[in-house]
């Protein structure tokens, strides 16, 4: 991208990423929002992008301005799981900070991600999190230990999902099951009851 | 002492002896010389995402509140307005202004809870009950606004629950003349001092760049001089009306070093800022109703079958968050809900903060992002050279700390 002055308006944004990512662009739409008796504008892009272009996508958000990753959102919507990426740009200037919400569907047989660690290293702690509460496999992360939950926690269950993969059957009618994973114990307590014996 | 890997994950149950919440990070050390730190956060996950996406929206309001203690205006915040942003439902003018009071003094009350916890990790007690007994003057207003002292139960969709009414204006003006008093004092003590002032300097580094790569917000990119503040970049309530600027170091003649000196000016600097605030909003405040959505009933009714998405965005005390709702209209309950705080950020930040400094930095250091999820619960600490691990807790990390304050302070003429 040859670097046009900072900051770009709603226009220039628009006119910019159709030219760099053409026909992947599958939805796109701006918004804006009045804020304040002074009439000023929140600005927002929701742009949807085809799986295949997602890293072109955070490339040509990236050459912009070092961009900030507010976090990445994603949900179970039945065939697929949609993520979105929601990026800032034009942070710094007053007034005109935009936000570009990136979204990407993965269908159920392949959730698979490439990271993009690389382009924007602070999206570490929100891959991580998308692996464990989606089940989504993020190509190539840097760091792929869990994060958030607990270690008792079975592997192939993902809070966020609403299939079977779900946690739906461990958090209804729990009194009536048979416990599905073992009560953490501590070393402490197992010292305990060995030296009980 | 155990022997084994170079990490390993220490389970801490909901019950907890410290004063704040569950939270470890794993250290790398080269004799004192720490070279990788790595946060392990998730201790204590409670699920709120999941519950709320099993709760009609109204019903989120008070759960979205009690995400955080300290920042609980920031999350109820956040969804009311990523969920007035998703359904198109316009806050009256009053409320916002009224919002921005509350944000703002929360703030303040934030950053001088924080003060506290910064002296008390470098051992000066004094400073830290001084800082909590100034703090109560502002909690004191709080309760008087919203009839709370921590969860305040305020918003609701379209506007706020409660009134600041012409009588509580005198209120108002005491609490922020009082803050005004006794800043001087402040700024003596967290900036002038020597002894403070050495164990600040030049300790827990965050460059610029670094800082802007790694997405982090707030305060601990600010003393980097990176200039993001959602107030200011995106406006949302009140803000669009009122005169502010983004608070950095340069501003008042410092250098934009990223070390923790640098971030304690900014969150003092920025209580200054904060009185200035309110007092432009108790000037400007137009008349007006407090919510454009009187009637609940109908409203939930009508949120049944809306659908949309939406993002709610803020500068909260520790830096940006946000959150992202979305509903739709095969389903009564919110569809979809992403919370981020702050501290989610700023975890990516300890790595380069942490690199090369000592044992005994590390509670300041570790304090100096104003974590959220609470401090520094175990810090476990892993010789290269001999593959030695020790644990630290946190109070003989504390002692650590407390004794090279007094290692400075036989070496600096007074």
């Amino acid at each position: 991208m040859n670097r046009k002055e900072l900051p770009l308006n709603l226009d220039e944004l628009e006119e910019y990423l159709t030219e760099e990512l053409g026909d992947d662009i599958k939805e796109f739409r701006t918004e804006e929002i009045e804020k304040g008796l002074s009439k000023k504008y929140m600005k927002l892009i929701w742009m949807r992008v085809i799986k295949d272009s997602f890293r072109d996508a955070v490339k040509a958000i990236a050459d912009i301005q070092t961009p900030h990753l507010s976090v990445a959102s994603g949900s179970d919507k039945g065939d697929f799981v949609e993520l979105i990426y929601h990026f800032m740009v034009n942070y710094g200037f007053a007034e005109q900070e935009t936000a570009i919400n990136l979204k990407v569907h993965l269908p159920k047989d392949d959730l698979a991600i490439p990271t993009i660690t690389d382009i924007v290293p602070g999206a570490i702690t929100t891959e991580r999190e998308k692996q464990e509460f989606l089940g989504i496999d993020v190509k190539d992360i840097p760091d792929d230990r869990r994060m958030w939950l607990d270690e008792n926690y079975p592997e192939d269950k993902y809070p966020w999902r609403w299939d079977e993969d779900g946690m739906e059957d461990m958090s209804r009618h729990v009194h009536e099951k048979e416990q599905t994973f073992e009560e953490p114990v501590s070393e402490r307590v197992k010292k305990e009851e060995k030296d009980g014996e | 002492m155990v022997k084994g890997k170079a990490t390993y994950e220490v389970p801490i149950g909901p019950i907890h002896p410290a004063l704040k919440e569950p939270f470890m990070v794993n250290f790398k050390l080269e004799g004192e010389k720490i070279v990788d730190a790595d946060p392990h956060p998730g201790m204590n996950h409670r699920g709120i995402e999941f519950m709320g996406m099993h709760r009609n929206p109204l019903k989120v309001i008070p759960l979205a509140e009690r995400t955080c203690g300290i920042c609980s205006i920031v999350h109820q915040h956040m969804y009311t307005t990523a969920l007035e942003h998703a359904v198109d439902i316009v806050p009256t003018e009053r409320s916002r202004y009224i919002r921005t009071i509350m944000m703002e003094l929360e703030r303040i009350h934030s950053h001088v809870l924080w003060a506290g916890v910064a002296a008390h990790e470098i051992g000066f007690d004094t400073h830290m009950h001084f800082t909590w007994k100034i703090r109560e003057k502002v909690m004191d207003l709080l309760e008087a606004i919203s009839g709370n002292r921590v969860n305040y139960s305020m918003w609701t969709f379209g506007g706020v629950r409660r009134d600041i009414e012409e009588d509580m204006h005198p209120q108002i003006k005491e609490t922020l003349d009082y803050y005004k008093d006794l800043y001087d004092k402040l700024e003596d003590i967290f900036l002038g001092d020597p002894s403070i002032r050495h164990r600040t300097r030049d300790v827990g580094i965050l460059t610029k760049k670094k800082a802007l790569e790694l997405c982090g917000v707030g305060p601990t990119v600010r003393g980097s001089g990176v200039k993001k503040d959602v107030r200011i970049d995106q406006p949302y309530s009140a803000y669009p009306d009122l005169e502010l600027d983004y608070v950095i170091p340069s501003r008042y003649g410092y250098e934009n070093k990223g070390d923790v000196f640098s971030k304690t000016l900014v969150r003092l600097k920025e209580i200054i800022q904060s009185i200035d605030l309110i007092e432009q909003c108790v000037k400007k405040m137009p008349e007006g109703e407090i919510t454009s959505e009187p009637n609940k009933a109908a409203l939930l009714n009508k949120l049944k079958t809306a659908s949309g998405e939406g993002i709610g965005r803020l500068e909260a005390p520790r830096g940006e968050a946000m959150h992202y709702v979305r509903l739709t209209e095969d389903n009564e309950d919110v569809d979809c809900w992403k919370i981020r705080a702050s501290t989610y950020n700023n975890l990516a930040t300890y790595a380069p903060m942490f690199m090369g400094e000592q044992i005994a930095d590390i509670p300041i250091i570790a304090a100096c992002i104003d974590p959220c999820i609470g401090c520094m619960d175990r810090a476990e600490i892993v010789d290269i050279e001999t593959g030695v691990k020790e644990e630290y807790t946190k109070d003989e990390l504390h002692e650590l700390s407390v004794q090279k304050t007094k290692d400075l302070l036989e070496g600096i003429d007074r």
